[in-house]
């Protein structure tokens, strides 16, 4: 009896120094992100088995939510959040001074090969925090056929806002198109038309913090925004037979163009394969730019993560010339990050959508910084009243402006 | 009772206590398992919310960091009920779901009534398919329900079609994008808009929302929140007033038919006064269930209806979890300031119903 009791506990104990010294050498990273198409999460799987099977002394527990802010966000008020995850760009200034981002200070891999405006769109005061894994931006989406139909030349290289205009006013006055089809969807979003407003060679706000939103560059930006729908040559997509954005008013062929986002082209491809349709740079502005917006997502590292250097090799993993490259064959409607797969992405695209890749170069993050979120509501409440007809663009941006700068006065 | 006899049996005093504490300790012990899911879930969280409405906190900031929060004292409720830019957000909430609840509350507790009547009739053939069809929407999840709504009010979907169809005339409605008020659209058909309005209504602003805007009435998008929710509601109402109406004794019923009064006056004079406690109790549920208005409001809504749908609880959560600026302090001071709306509005009511009153007296 006695013998087995002996043989028992030298069992017990050999097995619980197994554990230890199997304990010693696995490292168990949580890794938490979005839920989005079956596709990227799919991809995201992929990539990190392949991340596994590299290093295999790190374990990764992956957590693709369906109800990602609410969750990670319940995760860091406790304290007890995972060591990578995804930020989103107009989050990313909350989470900075919430503390919760580890600093990627000589921890980041040739950041040199990620699209400067997006390393910038994650970074403070010259040290980046976050390495975006993919982006978007807009261009000009045209509908060939309505085009032809209207006998309107295609849009070139040097298309300025008037040529722009002068399209949709001859496509929506033309007796060859359909009633009810017009120019130009305008959608009442900040995060389409304030490219337009970056083309134009305004800005939100000046050094000093006081807002140059209401300047006459600015002004002339939503002026030519709003004009197709005040004069009749355009619409909201709500207008248009009741579309929920510019993307669905342009399939169903009600618009002849619209400003949107590479995630169209999936979209368009799927649930309109009879329209035939191309993409443009957007026009060049009265100032002589170019102008469009970028949305980028990144991979971070929670600040109080047990093991940062792990946690930082499997970011260097996801967003590295290699993860870019995954990206752009994935085949999802986002772009690498990197320059260096911008090749591979319009490979499995199809050339014809240089114009999103082109568009990284002049692009910039329409994030407005924290503390700033009165003035996102009532920019975005003046926007749809513009386009309703409600309030002038002065008007609209004189109010936001003054809103801006109160806000500035209060934090000094 | 069980004390008594106990004492009865045994006056001896230190038995009579025993017996006393082990009625405490099973009365507590049953009492316990509810009292520590209440406790856990409803109090405390509710003293912690008052808490940190007192706090910025932006609910993203570890609370295990020393430095997570500040006390502000009052100056989220400042912010929200008095001076703050945010000011006009709140009382437009406040405007949405006051209208919602004007219009919900009477309508599923009158509808309610009028089906429990009608299925409580024995002349009705295939009563119980009736009761389980009226039912049905209830027991459905609310996800569920929004979403079949979505499909059936989409532009293009069978409510406009079945209207095309009927009235040749007919203009397709946004039913779910429309930011129109209904009081609006109304004075609209007299010809009167913002344009044209009373100067006095346009131009008189209380908590920087003009006079015109506070009698907007619910918008076009939020009028079809109210009739899915009055949809659904309808049926749980339905069941409570029908049990009621099971529980009226038969003798009054007949009393009334002897004494020759009409079907009318019967149910005028007899019904309905009978019912009273059940009707305050149908309203207090419909008040306090459509004041915290939120999932419906969280599938139906669109970034375009932001303003006409914003109701006080989704205001809340939409403060509390904005992705750019989320602000837990602020949110808290919203739900606690709701929380005394509807307390306020509960005691209201029951001063109007009077439902602890038994009916007839």
């Amino acid at each position: 009896m006695r013998k087995v009791f002996v043989l028992a506990l030298a069992l017990v104990m050999a097995i619980g120094m197994s554990g230890l010294v199997a304990a010693q050498d696995a490292v168990t990273l949580q890794v938490w992100t979005g839920s989005s198409s079956d596709a990227e999460n799919a991809a995201k799987e992929a990539q990190i088995a392949a991340f596994e099977e590299a290093n295999p002394n790190i374990d990764v527990e992956l957590l693709i939510s369906p109800d990602y802010g609410t969750q990670i966000q319940a995760s860091f008020a406790s304290g007890d959040y995972p060591d990578v995850f995804t930020v989103g760009q107009f989050e990313f200034p909350s989470l900075l001074d919430s503390g919760v981002l580890a600093s990627g200070e000589g921890y980041i891999e040739n950041p040199e090969g990620v699209y400067p405006s997006l390393l910038s769109a994650f970074s403070s005061e010259g040290t980046a925090y976050c390495v975006p894994k993919d982006f978007s931006t807009l261009a000009l989406f045209y509908n060939t056929d309505l085009f032809d139909a209207a006998g309107v030349e295609y849009p070139t290289a040097d298309w300025t806002w008037e040529d722009m205009y002068a399209a949709a006013e001859a496509i929506a006055n033309s007796d060859a198109v359909a009633d009810g089809v017009t120019g130009f969807s305008a959608g009442a979003d900040r995060n389409r038309w304030l490219g337009l407003l970056y083309a134009n060679g305004a800005d939100i706000a000046g050094e000093d913090g006081l807002s140059t939103v209401n300047s006459p560059e600015a002004v002339a930006a939503i002026e030519f925004y709003s004009s197709f729908v005040a004069n009749g040559v355009g619409a909201r997509p709500s207008d248009l037979e009741g579309s929920g954005w510019n993307g669905e008013a342009f399939g169903r062929g009600l618009a002849a163009m619209t400003i949107e986002g590479n995630w169209a082209i999936g979209y368009l491809q799927n649930d309109f394969p009879e329209l035939n349709w191309a993409v443009a740079e957007t026009p060049v502005s009265p100032s002589g730019e170019r102008g469009t917006l970028t949305f980028t997502e990144c991979w971070a590292v929670g600040a109080n993560s047990e093991h940062p250097e792990e946690a930082w090799a499997l970011v260097n993993f996801l967003t590295g010339e290699e993860g870019a490259l995954t990206v752009a064959t994935s085949g999802f409607g986002v772009m690498p990050a990197r320059p260096s797969a911008a090749q591979a992405w319009l490979d499995t695209r199809g050339q014809e959508f240089e114009p999103f890749v082109s568009g990284a170069d002049y692009a910039v993050a329409p994030v407005f910084p924290l503390g700033y979120g009165d003035f996102t509501t009532a920019f975005d409440e003046g926007t749809n009243a513009v386009l309703a007809g409600e309030q002038t663009p002065q008007e609209f941006l004189d109010e936001v402006a003054e809103i801006w700068n109160e806000i500035t006065a209060e934090n000094m | 009772m069980a004390t008594q006899t106990a004492a009865a049996v045994d006056p001896a005093p230190i038995k009579n206590s025993n017996a006393k504490l082990q009625e405490a300790i099973s009365g507590w012990g049953f009492m316990l398992p509810a009292f520590l899911i209440l406790f856990v879930f409803m109090i405390l969280p509710l003293f912690v919310a008052g808490y940190f409405s007192l706090t910025d906190w932006n609910g993203r900031r570890p609370l295990t960091n020393p430095d997570a929060f500040e006390m502000v004292g009052m100056e989220n409720y400042q912010t929200l009920l008095l001076s703050g830019r945010r000011v006009d957000d709140f009382y437009n909430a406040l405007k949405n779901t006051v209208y919602y609840v004007a219009g919900v509350v009477p309508a599923q507790t009158a509808i309610a009534l009028v089906l429990a009547v009608i299925v409580n009739q024995r002349w009705l053939k295939g009563r119980g398919f009736f009761r389980t069809a009226f039912y049905f929407p209830s027991i459905t999840s609310s996800i569920v329900v929004s979403m079949i709504f979505l499909f059936l009010f989409s532009n293009t979907g069978p409510v406009n079609g079945a209207l095309r169809a009927i009235f040749p005339s007919y203009q397709d409605v946004s039913w779910l994008t429309d930011n129109n008020g209904l009081v609006h659209n109304f004075f609209g058909l007299f010809g009167m808009t913002a344009r044209n309005a009373p100067a006095f209504l346009t131009d008189t602003e209380i908590f920087r929302i003009s006079l015109w805007d506070w009698i907007s009435g619910p918008s076009v998008a939020m009028f079809t929140i109210m009739m899915l929710a009055i949809w659904t509601t309808i049926g749980t109402m339905m069941v409570v007033y029908l049990a009621a109406l099971q529980n009226i004794p038969s003798q009054v019923y007949e009393a009334a038919a002897v004494d020759g009064a009409t079907q009318t006056q019967i149910f005028r004079r007899i019904t309905l006064p009978l019912l009273r406690p059940t009707t305050f109790f149908v309203v207090t549920l419909g008040l306090i269930g459509t004041f915290q208005v939120f999932d419906q409001v969280y599938m139906l809504r669109d970034e375009q209806t932001r303003e006409s749908t914003m109701t006080v609880a989704y205001l809340v959560y939409d403060t509390a979890f904005n992705l750019a600026d989320p602000r837990m302090g602020l949110a808290a001071a919203t739900a606690l300031t709701l929380f005394a709306i509807i307390f306020v509005a509960t005691i209201v009511q029951r001063r109007l119903v009077g439902g602890d009153r038994p009916a007839d007296e």
